[in-house]
């Protein structure tokens, strides 16, 4: 017996599909991250030293321009201690070196330096990115695998769109987080380098400079409060507008048979119109605060001009230290700034994170055993279900007590009303979910000490929704399975009756499927899927017959195609039409979760109870009561509309 | 047989392109290397004056913009040549030999903060202006859109499916507003800044600009040569995640057959496969926009090295001032700015032509029914319908759905239609709501060509209950009573009742209240298809049409509905589908569609006795007809 599923504690499903709002700066995150990030590590680390590398050289430019241009050549002013990184010292070789002007070696020196800039610049993006990048494909490669390998009973409850978003968006914004983070430092080592210039060219001007740096970061941080709700607002009229025009769309033949099309654009138009006003409430916000920040950089201007002016006439600077700060005012504030954006993208790519990672630590999972039992090269094929209890919520039983044993190449036909379990007894033997009460057996060998996988290995399963992957008939037939030749495809597809149709197609089995085989018909894609699982040769096969109505000719195909799978191998059926279930070998009733009858078609018929019933209702006519309550023979109700509630 | 197989082929054929990405991605690949972005422009730029109108009632705000951006220019230069006062004032105290400046630094310093605060309230009114167009632009057109495509029939949905039209709504109308809001800006950037840029430049002196001029036409070549390179290696990441994003939904929506299938370890890697394309693109992508962050400084410096060597010379000759020379470089930058603009701009045009085409292939759709202008009709539908001679061909199909159909439902009957897949069963129902265009003089109601009945009359007194179960997001009541929000809580419980839903919700812990679809309950099949039928049986409609709507609907509880069906629509015309057998024997009369054409018409006993495909289909269902074996089948289907 293994650990129990249902003493775990209950996952809140609801969870997954909350809408986390981030806001919150998260650094345990970053930690998490780097994990994906550290098997790129050297690349990472280049890509700095080239970043403190190119930031030295853009300041090395302006230094060229302003200190040696305008102080060393036109003013002929290099007395006091500004610096110059040795600049003008450099300039003096080359002139003695070559022998030229003094403007023209700084023209060289600017020349050459302008090309190692482009260069490093561009080796520092490359290395960056590509990190990134590569680091950012493994996780969604990581997160992509987890998310395979969950659990039926998480995508019972889980909307697929929600996991997709956080393969693809969420992704997405980490990555614009972290390349905004990469643009961060590249703006902040060009920041610091210049400031440590600025601090010893003059302390005091650096500082009333920098004094309008935090005004800057408090009209960020008013823009950012004001203006998350904003964003807030605008997020959700988006997503309302385009959930109304989906829903719209989807029943579109629905609304116009409805009359509903002038009250539905009404609704429409009302949510366009809040979308409207909060996106003028948005760019209200951003024009201002964008513009701000643009001009406190100019005001600076003023005040170097200003303040610097005086500096330079009580010999404190030179006319180019005024140049100089002024070249430089745009990297005291481009960080900052950056910074403001960048706060948008972090909080947004915060709560990405955290939907990605509570993915990621999404622990649910079918219990595999510790010491799994091998299976034999080839299943004789018996199956037995022994006691079986099951509920997907602990409160809500849906099979109780059901035991039956299927022989080695045995038929069984499961009949039943909905809802009476039929699909949950198949899901059990497939090992979609956990179950501790009762036991299966496969070739008896407890499920349970099986690896899920080796289980499905050998079961083949054609559900009611067969899933058609975009790629050729041939590609879905195959599934990939590198045992599977085209010709044995083929074959398979033969014996199950859907070559007749394939080889009609023009392009045969090389045939493009659309998603989702929407240029299938319903028969087609119920042979394909017997094809499909053919050509895998399982042991045991388990069938959810189709409900919908087939034509009568696609209708015997299939039944003569399910007649060849079945040959020889254990088959479980859900069966519905009377045909299948009359060449089972067995027939199981199951209504509300327990097992009312069991032996062969005739014996139930002979026996007189719930399947003479069902089997009579399907076929003759049916005496109803006024209340529209089948009745037996006495009179009696037998039943009322039957329980037809979903499993989950 | 034949026939079906060869549509469904068709339809395969017609589905399957997803255009946007190939379309542009010609409009690319016809474009030489150089003038790339250029090129793409002047091919394309007609179908953008089809934005015209629309973007017409917002023109005034647009050239407020571009106004004020003109002036926001000018204040921007302005602060520069304050500056450049400035400095030269300050030569003025270091160097008694240098040009007077007549202003104090203090005066100076004023002016440049005067400049920056003008200019504030300048580029704050021009940005405003002009992206306020562009949410007014992207509101008519969402608007449009909604209401063009509400106004379509199947036709065009077969055209353009649903996923296909979302996209449109919301990416290629956010691709137009950008070209609105962001490609004007961008615009307004690209002329105004060479021209204030040059201007002032000029002004100053016009020997030191004549030596920079020769570097733009280089520039302009090399910026148009990245933008090409630019938009094609960005289609290309778009057209990967789009790539991604499709194998990750497909994936996903098929996890039961993978799973079920052990497939998990072939569909990783599988999506390695998509991921490192992705990944790949990107990289590309990253690398073109890196060149040009590294090209497009370099070409700056390049000037930079002009002004630095010939204006430092100028300086020492004493023919313009230091501040002279401060203020080049700040008109330098000003240069440039159109350079790294165009990238983006050719992006966003290019873009936006692709974007234009594609909606306004909606909005050119013309409605498929229109009403006659003059009806003379009853206001009453008393539902006796009349087929005579009815043909029917789908559009850009070569192959008739529906030929020759002649038939005559009274009022109050109930008939019942059988046919195979393909038969035109759903077709013939079509014709009872004009949810396709019946030719004039093949079908009457009551008398009266359908045609001239108008859409909402004829909708608004015959119910139609589809084949595809849909149910809108919305609480149960609403979408049991979804013509009409207004009834009674009453009533749709007695509809709910006739559809043997009571149960089924009062289970529901919200009752009536329960919002059903992915942000609420999730209904089964059955439940589905009957919660539809309680929607078109409360409308309680002298016609009521049942498309095949009990499939998953299992036969006992059918039963109990069709039984109650029959009390309830006593005297009233009922057309129903279906393909069972039980279900087909409580009709008045069967009708039986084999490819397009009435092949049998009577009661169930009639049918019976005439012993043709009916009763062929009643021993298979009742009989399993195993005995007639895979080989007759595969007589009947070659």
């Amino acid at each position: 017996m293994t650990e129990p599923a249902n003493k775990r504690p209950r996952r809140d499903h609801a969870m997954f599909d909350a809408d986390l709002s981030g806001g919150v700066l998260n650094l345990h995150l970053f930690g998490r991250l780097m994990k994906w990030l550290v098997p790129y590590r050297v690349t990472l680390a280049i890509s700095c030293v080239l970043i403190l590398i190119a930031s030295y050289l853009a300041v090395i430019m302006e230094i060229l321009i302003s200190r040696v241009l305008v102080d060393y050549i036109i003013v002929g002013d290099t007395e006091g201690n500004m610096p110059d990184l040795h600049m003008i010292a450099l300039t003096r070789w080359v002139e003695a070196q070559l022998g030229v002007e003094p403007i023209f070696a700084a023209g060289i020196l600017f020349f050459l330096i302008m090309v190692a800039f482009a260069i490093i610049g561009h080796l520092h993006r490359m290395t960056l990115i590509g990190s990134i990048v590569k680091g950012l494909r493994d996780l969604r490669q990581d997160l992509f695998a987890h998310m395979e390998t969950r659990p039926m009973s998480f995508y019972d409850k889980v909307a697929v769109g929600r996991i997709m978003t956080r393969v693809t968006n969420d992704v997405e914004s980490l990555y614009e987080m972290l390349r905004g983070m990469g643009s961060l430092v590249g703006e902040f080592v060009p920041f610091f380098v210049a400031l440590t210039i600025m601090l010893s060219t003059s302390v005091k001007l650096t500082l009333i400079l920098l004094a309008l740096v935090p005004v800057v970061g408090v009209a960020t941080y008013f823009f950012r409060e004001a203006s998350r709700e904003v964003f807030r607002l605008v997020r959700n009229s988006v997503s309302a507008l385009n959930q109304n025009l989906q829903e719209n769309l989807a029943g579109m033949q629905v609304v116009q048979l409805s009359l509903r099309e002038e009250r539905n654009l009404d609704t429409y138009t009302e949510i366009n119109k809040n979308n409207r006003r909060y996106e003028f409430r948005s760019i209200n916000l951003n024009t201002i605060y964008g513009a701000f920040n643009d001009s406190l950089a100019s005001v600076g201007l003023g005040v170097i001009i200003w303040y610097g002016g005086g500096q330079v006439v009580q010999d404190e600077m030179t006319l180019g230290g005024v140049i100089l700060f002024t070249r430089f005012m745009g990297m005291l504030f481009t960080p900052v700034v950056t910074l403001g954006e960048q706060m948008n993208i972090l909080f947004r790519a915060m709560a990405s994170g955290e939907r990605i990672f509570q993915a990621l630590d999404w622990e649910e999972q079918i219990h595999e055993p510790e010491n799994p039992v091998e299976l034999p090269r080839r299943l004789r094929g018996k199956v037995e279900f022994r006691h079986v209890n099951f509920g997907y919520s602990p409160d809500v039983p849906i099979l109780k007590d059901v035991s039956v044993v299927v022989e080695p190449g045995e038929k069984l036909a499961i009949v039943g009303p909905t809802g009476s379990g039929k699909s949950t007894m198949i899901r059990l033997l497939g090992r979609c979910y956990d179950f501790n009460r009762g036991m299966i057996f496969l070739d008896d060998i407890d499920l349970n000490d099986l690896r899920a996988r080796d289980i499905r290995r050998r079961i083949g399963v054609v559900l009611q929704d067969f899933h058609i992957f975009s790629g050729t008939i041939l590609d879905n037939i195959i599934l990939g399975n590198p045992n599977i030749s085209r010709e044995r495809a083929i074959e398979a597809s033969k014996t199950v009756n859907a070559h007749l149709f394939v080889s009609s197609l023009p392009q045969g089995y090389d045939t493009p499927l659309v998603e989702r085989g929407n240029n299938l018909s319903q028969g087609q894609r119920q042979l394909l899927a017997f094809a499909r699982v053919l050509a895998a040769d399982p042991e045991i096969l388990i069938l959810d017959e189709a409900t919908a109505s087939i034509d009568t000719e696609t209708e015997l195909l299939i039944q003569d195609g399910l007649r060849s799978l079945m040959d020889g191998r254990t088959s479980i059926l859900i069966a519905h039409r009377l045909q299948t279930i009359a060449e089972a070998n067995k027939v199981l009733v199951l209504h509300h979760g327990v097992v009312r009858e069991y032996g062969t078609h005739e014996e139930l018929l002979a026996a007189r109870g719930i399947y003479y019933t069902l089997h009579e209702l399907q076929f003759q006519d049916v005496s109803l009561d006024e209340q529209g309550n089948r009745v037996d023979e006495d009179g009696h109700i037998i039943s009322t509309t039957l329980d037809d509630s979903p499993p989950a | 047989m034949r026939a079906g197989r060869e549509r469904t082929s068709r339809a395969a054929c017609e589905t399957m392109p997803r255009d946007w990405f190939r379309k542009t991605d010609k409009a690319i690949s016809r474009i030489p290397a150089v003038f790339a972005g250029c090129a793409v422009a002047d091919n394309n730029l007609k179908s953008l004056t089809r934005l015209f109108p629309i973007v017409g009632p917002y023109k005034w705000g647009i050239y407020s913009g571009f106004a004020t951006f003109f002036v926001a220019r000018f204040f921007e230069v302005g602060s520069y040549f304050a500056v450049s006062m400035g400095i030269d004032r300050i030569n003025v105290m270091i160097n008694d030999d240098a040009k007077p400046i007549d202003y104090s630094l203090t005066q100076i310093a004023l002016l440049i903060v005067g400049c920056v605060l003008m200019r504030f309230v300048f580029v704050v009114h021009a940005r405003r202006a002009i992206r306020r167009a562009g949410i007014h632009v992207s509101f008519d057109l969402r608007q449009k859109l909604y209401a063009t495509v509400q106004r379509q029939g199947s036709d065009f949905f077969s055209r353009i499916g649903v996923g296909d039209i979302m996209t449109r709504a919301i990416q290629d109308i956010s691709l137009i507003m950008r070209l609105v809001s962001h490609g004007l800006i961008q615009v307004v950037i690209m002329i105004y800044a060479p021209i204030f840029g040059l201007g002032a430049m000029l002004f100053k002196s016009p020997m030191l600009t004549l030596l920079i001029l020769p570097l733009l036409p280089v520039l302009f070549i090399y910026a148009y040569n990245m933008a090409g390179a630019m938009a094609r290696t960005s289609l290309a990441v778009q057209q990967n995640l789009s790539a991604l994003s499709q194998h990750t939904q497909e994936n996903l929506s098929g996890i039961r057959t993978i799973q079920a299938q052990a497939q998990e370890d072939n569909e990783i890697a599988r999506f390695l496969v998509t991921n490192n394309a992705y990944a790949d693109a990107f990289y590309d992508q990253a690398r073109i926009s890196s060149l040009m962050g590294a090209w497009t400084p370099f070409f700056a410096s390049c000037a930079q090295l002009v002004i630095l060597v010939y204006g430092g010379y100028l300086v020492l000759e004493n023919q313009i001032s230091v501040g002279d020379l401060v203020f080049f470089f700040a008109c330098l930058n000003m240069l440039l700015q159109p350079i790294r603009m165009a990238g983006f701009f050719i992006t966003t045009v290019q873009r936006a032509v692709v974007a234009t085409d594609r909606l306004f292939e909606i909005f050119d759709a013309e409605p498929e029914i229109i009403d006659n202008p003059k009806p003379e009709v009853p206001a009453l539908i008393r539902g006796e319908f009349e087929l005579r001679h009815l043909n029917f061909t789908y559009p850009r199909s070569h192959r008739a759905a529906l030929t020759d159909i002649n038939l005559h439902i009274r009022a109050g009957e109930s008939v019942a239609i059988v046919g195979r897949v393909g038969s035109g069963k759903s077709t013939l129902l079509k014709q009872f709501t004009r949810m396709v265009d019946t030719q004039a003089g093949q079908l009457f109601l009551d008398g009266h060509d359908i045609r001239d009945y108008p859409l909402a009359q004829l909708r608004s007194q015959i119910a139609q209950v589809l084949q595809d179960p849909f149910l809108f997001g919305e609480p149960l009541y609403h979408n049991i009573s979804y013509d009409d929000p207004g009834r009674a809580l009453d009533r749709i419980w007695d509809s709910a009742d006739a559809a043997a839903l009571r149960e089924t919700i009062t289970e529901f812990p919200a009752q009536m209240e329960t919002v059903v679809g992915e942000r609420g309950v999730t209904l089964s099949g059955g439940q589905k298809q009957r919660t539809t039928l309680a929607r078109g049986l409360i409308r309680n409609a002298p016609v009521l049409i049942l498309d095949d709507c009990f499939s998953s609907v299992d036969t006992e509880t059918e039963e109990h509905i069709l039984g109650r069906l029959k009390a309830l629509r006593a005297n009233m015309t009922t057309i129903l589908v279906s393909h069972r057998v039980s279900t087909l024997r409580h009709a008045d009369r069967i009708i039986v569609l084999d490819d397009g054409r009435i092949v049998e018409i009577g009661t169930h006993e009639e049918l019976m006795r005439k012993d043709g495909i009916y009763a062929e289909l009643e021993r298979v269902q009742t009989q399993g007809g195993a005995s007639h074996s895979s080989k007759g089948v595969a007589e009947l289907d070659d």
